[in-house]
């Protein structure tokens, strides 16, 4: 019984990913529109799974609430303010000024204030790999990123010194030829290794649906 | 009709991984040292030994986008996770951010589970969504990392710049961090943030460096041979080039 459920995932799998694929490789119409059937299919099993998602959300932390665990009073917020958002979206619809303004003043300025932390977490990240990791590459990869720092933008005196004229050609050229040039390289291995990874799950050798 | 090219390159490519999974018997292949991965299993039997949580971050990528590249080398490791860590007294937890994502990693960890006949340690709470924007998702990492005993905080899957955030909040805590993504600039953040960062295709490394099966030897054999092809390419396409052939 086991074998037979597992192998109708498998085949479904393999041959949705077929079609979708000969969609991409052929101007043929019925793959064509083939292709955009499944596709918009998946894009709504996506839509349901973002449903059990945010039901999994709210489970993980009512449990975390009502047993008390460890950092209870944050899941006690989240599980607060989900239901405060999700009754706005309920009520109102998601276009409405109120559900805007959650977004607008409240959601966006703490996932802004978020990326700021970004800036903090690379300079103390830069600091802890001098005494992290001492070797040739970590020293080379701090100078680089002190280099082109020190090229990107005006100085606050000596901008137009012919050090900084030649700070600005060497960030230039690591910029356009070294890093483009190593960028392009890592790009490839990474398009490489997804096609390969692809192909896996297309001949259902990973099936990350399960058995 | 057809893009016989494009389908000539992609058969090829299947034609190359089952011909090395079928021969993976009769020859030996001989990896690099990957510091990340012999350190990723002699950090789980410490934190299995030492009743420690195991976390696998799946990143903020959709299964339906270009992104789920790397979630998929994510949920492969997730299998050789869940069978190593099965007898551990905390089952290791699994995030993602996107829901989708989710349910196919509940289903690997029980996969996993079950291939160890470990299936009723299998808890549906060990694979969770944090939240559907990235930096919400990192926002509920602290939380898992800090308040449920995580030692061993991996991270394979799509990330953007808020893996920085994600890998700073493991180094914070003091835990082992291995984290890679297939987005290059994110790949320069963890390389100065975490301790074991994958770089390039590493990141699809895992199931090979696991033993995951064959065919995950069989590919990077394939990655090897292709990207060796593509320099060669490259390479003569430059010479020609340069001595004005083709111009």
């Amino acid at each position: 019984m086991k074998l037979g459920v597992y192998l109708i995932w498998a085949v479904v799998a393999v041959v949705a990913g077929v079609f979708v694929l000969l969609g991409y490789f052929t101007s043929l119409g019925i793959f064509i529109e083939l292709r955009l059937v499944l596709l918009r299919w998946a894009v709504l099993l996506a839509a349901g799974g973002l449903g059990i998602g945010l039901v999994n959300l709210a489970s993980v932390h009512l449990a975390k609430v009502s047993e008390q665990e460890p950092g209870w009073p944050y899941s006690g917020v989240l599980i607060v303010f989900f239901t405060f958002t999700l009754a706005l979206g309920l009520f109102f619809g998601p276009d409405s000024p109120w559900t805007l303004f959650v977004f607008r003043y409240i959601h966006l300025p703490l996932e802004s204030s978020l990326m700021a932390l970004l800036a903090v977490a690379l300079v103390v990240a830069g600091v802890r790999l001098v005494g992290r990791r001492r070797d040739l590459l970590s020293l080379v990869f701090l100078l680089t990123a002190i280099l082109v720092l020190l090229g990107t933008g005006p100085w606050l005196v000596f901008s137009k010194s012919s050090t900084h004229v030649g700070i600005t050609w060497v960030r230039a050229w690591v910029v356009q030829v070294a890093a483009a040039g190593g960028a392009r390289g890592i790009l490839l291995g990474v398009a490489i290794g997804g096609i390969v990874t692809g192909l896996r799950v297309l001949v259902a050798a990973d099936r990350p649906y399960g058995n | 009709m057809f893009d016989l090219r494009g389908l000539l390159i992609l058969a090829i490519f299947l034609a190359t991984l089952l011909t090395y999974a079928a021969y993976r018997g009769r020859r030996t292949t001989v990896f690099r040292k990957l510091r990340g991965f012999e350190e990723l299993g002699r950090s789980i039997e410490r934190a299995v030994e030492a009743g420690e949580r195991v976390h696998l971050s799946l990143g903020t990528g959709s299964v339906i986008g270009s992104d789920s590249g790397p979630a998929l080398a994510g949920l492969a490791v997730l299998s050789r996770m869940a069978m190593a860590t099965s007898m551990s007294d905390k089952p290791s937890v699994i995030t993602a951010g996107d829901g989708a994502m989710m349910v196919l990693s509940q289903d690997s960890l029980r996969t996993g589970y079950q291939q160890v006949g470990e299936s009723t340690r299998f808890q549906l709470s060990a694979g969770r969504m944090l939240g559907p924007t990235p930096f919400s998702y990192v926002a509920g990492l602290p939380a898992v990392l800090g308040d449920e005993g995580v030692k061993v905080h991996v991270m394979i899957g799509s990330f953007g710049a808020e893996a920085a955030l994600a890998a700073d909040f493991g180094e914070r805590n003091g835990i082992f961090v291995l984290a890679g993504t297939d987005d290059v600039q994110a790949q320069a953040i963890l390389y100065a943030i975490a301790s074991y960062p994958l770089i390039g295709e590493e990141v699809f490394a895992g199931g090979a460096y696991l033993n995951a099966g064959p065919l995950h030897h069989a590919s990077l054999s394939t990655q090897d041979l292709v990207r060796f092809l593509i320099v060669a390419a490259i390479l003569v396409g430059t010479l020609l080039r340069t001595f004005g052939v083709g111009v």
